[in-house]
């Protein structure tokens, strides 16, 4: 291939064309806040109900929802997940990173809900659930995003709380925690959207 | 310096796709400012030298295409850029 070399104005020109790309491609995350909502409102639900059958104000039989409503938010997300993949014009590579980040924390929070519920029985699985919604926040405030910072905050906060509280509302806490906190974010990342 | 990297247009789309996974062909129009016959002529040519990878599929029925930079592309940008910052720094 026969091209004329760079002189140095073009090579200046050149280099201010990176460099205004490069800065135009410093986006933030974009975190899609309907998958913090479904998730959101699915751990509150399920650490509520297993509060409301520990305190025996529902039958043990009604923890069989919890399967259901996992199956469901998981669902939602792959779903949810591949339409927007294909609708997006631009995928970073930061946000590949994120979802990396995203899929390992909730799914170990899941192996340890369906597989180590001898090691982290009751309200301590719940309490898991609520450490991995805080990593994935703070990650997220990590990149800048203020809400998810003090999102991530909300579900820390909660946690102690719920530790301190007493057993017949710990459950409770950790719930509000979840809704308030994660599916909170969600919503407001959506409204941001908008 | 890479003689591949020296057209403005195809240094352009290896800086536009350096930060993000996957770039649709009609984004890299959007954001560099060109035609799609030009950019269709530079990109084949960052694809033949492995610079760039480039996936056809259908959505909705409509075509898309989209492109990724490849470690080998990632490689050649960086020391084109270094050559480049070379080229200012021993400039009169």
């Amino acid at each position: 291939m026969s091209v004329e070399p760079l002189d140095a104005a073009a090579a200046q020109e050149h280099l201010e064309m990176v460099n205004r790309i490069l800065a135009e491609s410093q986006q933030r995350l974009c975190s899609g806040g309907e998958h913090f909502v479904v998730w959101g409102i699915g751990s509150a639900y399920i650490t509520v109900l297993f509060q409301l059958v520990h305190g025996g104000l529902l039958p043990p039989a009604a923890a069989w929802s919890v399967p259901i409503v996992i199956a469901a938010c998981a669902v939602f997300s792959i779903v949810r997940g591949r339409q927007t993949r294909r609708v997006l014009q631009r995928s970073s590579l930061l946000q590949r990173e994120f979802f990396n980040v995203l899929w390992l924390t909730l799914g170990l929070a899941f192996v340890v809900d369906v597989a180590v519920f001898n090691i982290f029985p009751g309200l301590a699985s719940a309490a898991i659930w609520s450490v991995a919604e805080a990593i994935v926040l703070l990650y997220i405030g990590m990149h800048g995003n203020r809400r998810a910072q003090i999102a991530g905050v909300l579900v820390i906060v909660s946690l102690v709380v719920a530790n301190f509280a007493s057993p017949g509302i710990a459950g409770y806490v950790l719930g509000a925690g979840m809704l308030v906190g994660y599916a909170g974010f969600g919503a407001s990342e959506l409204l941001a959207r908008e | 310096m890479d003689e591949l990297l020296l057209s403005k247009v195809r240094l352009g789309v290896v800086a536009e796709l350096l930060n993000y996974d996957w770039v649709t062909f009609s984004e890299l129009v959007r954001s560099l400012d060109t035609t799609n016959g030009n950019l269709g002529a530079h990109i084949v040519k960052l694809v033949e030298a492995g610079y760039v990878d480039e996936e056809k599929s259908f959505v909705n029925r409509r075509p898309l295409t989209r492109y990724r930079l490849t470690p080998r592309g990632r490689a050649a940008f960086a020391d084109h850029v270094a050559q480049l910052q070379s080229l200012l720094k021993a400039a009169p």
